[in-house]
């Protein structure tokens, strides 16, 4: 298996464009391009992280996004979820077929319908769907669960967002700007009971780019590559009442994620995590599930400060999905902050360790029903 | 390069028009019957790859969550790759690279479209912008339509002579899936039949349109170590290639068709094919529309420019011809779109392999699959071959 290494990233803000879709993928693609002094012809091929026409207006969300991403009459794909897009590229290296795949996820959350009508339609029609089910109604259900079984508190939850947002603050590319307290956390308005609205994240836009390539080249081209060395995906049951929503496919993902990186104690190795935390809870209960605290422990561990920028083992200092969430592209956005990090260019959100080993993770679907983990390293 | 990958196992559905069963039961009857060909159980598959078409087709998002249950993926890695109509194609690779890559010994690919109970044409107009294209957009139709005029046009083929060679392909697709037992469409047809059918748009008629089908198609992918372990006649990848150009239709030129030529030619580079005509056995062409099949012949460099209605009316390209084509009968009699790329992947596989009953071609050592996407936006194209 070929090494492979993130070479550059670029990213847009999360907040909303007045570019059209196309120019805004291409403003952030041409960018990443640029710093790695390439032109688009140079590069192996193309792989696109979109959704369709929920996310976009459009069906086929490739045939629109082909020419922003710089695919024309280039090889390339498309994959649903950007964390699949990345993965996806990777392997196109790793097979020896290419030597650099340019990776784009994109979306123009502001100009298509909330994301709970948008997430209803993962539901089927006849069963899930006329309950009223969509994934922050899942969440709230997990979130109870959550609560009751570990003796979890609200405020507890509400700290991951006190924390994120205050993260955000230092992330020029973060879409929510604010400075809140918990008890504005704990007073926002309750969406689904228990969740609150400044629990739960916003719709963006975004655009992001990631440039990977195989060993030899990225050598060439950067000064600072970061490695590839786990990947780690699991998909659970289709129907949330045939599932323990506090016990899912995290676990499994994230053990297939630290094998093949050869980390048997996550929470000495990892040095910052960038997590998908579209709901505040979720940042405790995927802790947890990653090995990156005990079970039942995830309200100490925030209690603690450990997850805090300057802490043991920063969580989401770039101030995750709930300061930016461009739903398809969030887990791309979590891959290049955790690079950014490990390559020391994070700027103001820089955690003041040394960053050697990050982890980044993606998950969609009612209550995470499918989990992915990357481990990147120095 | 990395590791060599074989096709050990195909599997589809009875396609058609199928109220028997709910679209994750006709999911689950494609992976059993692949799982069966290939002598594996679920335990044994290291990752899923799933494509269909857009949320709108299917009536529900994402369609991977539904089909968790279904394609056996609970508790395994999945990838959802999608392109359009050149989803099956996409979808192919993607395994391939997945175990070429060795982050996989053995993946299971599936592809599937339930149209019967989705709205086919509403949804392809989707595929347009908002803005410019879409007011203007009439389904499939239309656009092939407009691509097959301008194509007569380009190259001064007289349309009898081009509306002859189309009904042509189309008798001897129908007489091609009387011998498919998965085919959707089994009727044999008559020239006079495609020439007096009822007008789609003109010059397209009923008989040179590919019918909406319900229907799964599953594939299982190996390393060479694997496959020459489990299966006594694998059918190896031997060149792969996808190109798309520019989303706008009027920016490109649909008659010679760039993003085909490219992706054969990339394909044909990979598996050191310099003249199709004589070195391929076999072709799967994506053919929804008669027309359009002989401007693949003409991409894919199974003829000159211009010359693909003289060949049809030879029969280079019917059964028993020179390059015989879709000897499934093709996607013009059964078109479930997530599936057909990676059905016309699965029919080139059963080909080399020898497995293709009463379909099967004589001593094929090569075979071509392809599929096409978005408004003619898109081509995918996969060799496959007997030998390693």
């Amino acid at each position: 298996m070929r090494r492979v290494a993130i070479t550059h990233v670029a990213q847009s803000s999360g907040s909303e464009s007045r570019e059209s879709l196309m120019d805004f993928t291409y403003q952030v693609n041409k960018e990443v391009l640029d710093k790695a002094g390439l032109k688009r012809e140079e590069v192996g091929c193309i792989i696109a992280g979109s959704a369709d026409i929920f996310h976009s207006g459009l069906s086929c969300a490739n045939a629109f996004d082909w020419d922003g991403i710089g695919a024309f009459m280039k090889e390339g794909s498309r994959a649903e979820e950007s964390v699949f897009s990345f993965i996806y590229a990777c392997m196109r290296i790793m097979s020896g077929y290419y030597d650099s795949v340019l990776v784009t996820a994109l979306v123009k959350g502001s100009e298509n319908p909330d994301n709970d009508p948008i997430t209803s339609f993962y539901g089927d029609p006849f069963y899930l769907r006329p309950v009223g089910l969509n994934e922050s109604s899942v969440a709230a259900m997990q979130m109870r669960q959550y609560m009751e079984r570990y003796g979890i508190s609200e405020e507890q939850c509400a700290k991951v967002a006190v924390k994120n947002l205050s993260n955000a603050l230092f992330n020029p590319y973060a879409h929510v700007k604010k400075r809140v307290s918990l008890e504005d956390v704990m007073k926002s308005e309750r969406v689904y009971d228990p969740l609150k609205a400044l629990e739960c994240a916003p719709k963006s836009d975004g655009v992001v780019s990631v440039l990977v390539a195989a060993e030899e080249k990225a050598l060439k081209l950067t000064g600072k590559p970061v490695w590839l060395t786990g990947y780690g995906c699991s998909m659970d049951h289709f129907n949330p009442g045939d599932r323990d929503l506090l016990n899912g496919q995290l676990k499994s993902a994230a053990a297939r994620a630290y094998k093949m990186a050869g980390i048997r104690d996550p929470r000495k190795k990892i040095d910052v995590a960038e997590l998908c935390e579209p709901y505040a809870f979720q940042e405790l209960l995927w802790c947890e599930q990653l090995g990156l605290c005990g079970e039942g422990e995830g309200g100490n561990m925030i209690d603690s400060g450990a997850t805090q920028m300057d802490g043991e083992l920063p969580v989401n200092p770039s101030g995750g999905v709930l300061a930016t969430n461009p739903y398809p592209a969030r887990g791309l956005y979590r891959v290049a902050e955790a690079a950014l990090q490990i390559k020391g260019q994070a700027g103001e959100h820089q955690v003041s360790k040394k960053v050697k080993t990050a982890l980044a993770h993606s998950t969609h679907g009612f209550g995470g029903q499918c989990h992915s983990v990357v481990i990147l390293s120095a | 390069m990395g590791r060599a990958v074989a096709i050990i196992g195909t599997g589809q559905t009875r396609h058609g028009r199928r109220q028997d069963v709910c679209y994750p039961d006709l999911v689950k009857e494609a992976v059993t019957a692949a799982l069966e060909d290939a002598g594996l159980a679920l335990k044994d598959i290291d990752g899923v790859v799933l494509g269909t078409m857009p949320s709108m087709m299917e009536g529900v998002s994402s369609t991977h969550f539904y089909f968790a249950d279904a394609m056996g993926a609970f508790n395994k890695p999945v990838m959802k790759v999608e392109t359009c109509g050149s989803t099956g194609q996409s979808i192919g690779h993607c395994g391939f690279y997945w175990v070429s890559s060795g982050m996989a010994d053995i993946i299971l690919v599936v592809g599937s479209e339930k149209m019967s109970e989705g709205d086919g044409q509403a949804t392809m107009t989707t595929v347009f912008d908002p803005f410019f294209q879409r007011t203007f957009a009439a389904g499939a139709p239309g656009v092939f339509t407009m691509q097959s005029m301008e194509w007569m046009y380009r190259f001064r083929i007289p349309e009898e002579k081009g509306r002859e060679a189309a009904a042509l392909i189309s008798v001897s697709n129908h007489d091609n899936a009387m011998n498919n037992p998965y085919a959707h469409i089994r009727t044999r047809v008559t020239v006079d039949d495609v020439k007096n059918a009822r007008i789609i748009t003109y010059p397209v008629r009923l008989l040179d349109v590919c019918p909406a089908s319900d229907g799964a198609c599953a594939v299982i992918f190996a390393s060479e170590e694997k496959a020459k372990k489990i299966c006594k006649k694998p059918a190896w990848i031997k060149g792969i290639g996808f190109r798309g150009e520019e989303f706008f239709y009027g920016e490109s030129d649909k008659s010679i068709w760039m993003s085909a030529t490219e992706a054969a030619k990339e394909a044909y580079r990979q598996a050191g094919i310099r003249n199709p005509l004589k070195e391929l056995d076999v072709a799967e062409i994506y053919n929804p529309f008669t027309y359009q099949e002989m401007i693949f012949y003409e991409c894919f460099g199974f003829c000159p420019r211009g010359e693909a209605p003289d060949y049809v009316l030879k029969g280079t390209f019917k059964k028993g011809g020179q390059l015989p084509c879709c000897p499934s009968g093709g996607t013009l009699c059964t078109n479930p779109i997530g599936a057909t790329g990676l059905i016309r992947m699965a029919e080139a596989a059963l080909q080399v392999t020898g497995k293709a009953g009463d379909r099967q071609v004589e001593g094929v050592k090569l075979a071509l699959s392809h599929a096409m996407g978005g408004v003619d936006q898109f081509n995918g194209v996969t060799i496959l071959g007997s030998r390693l």
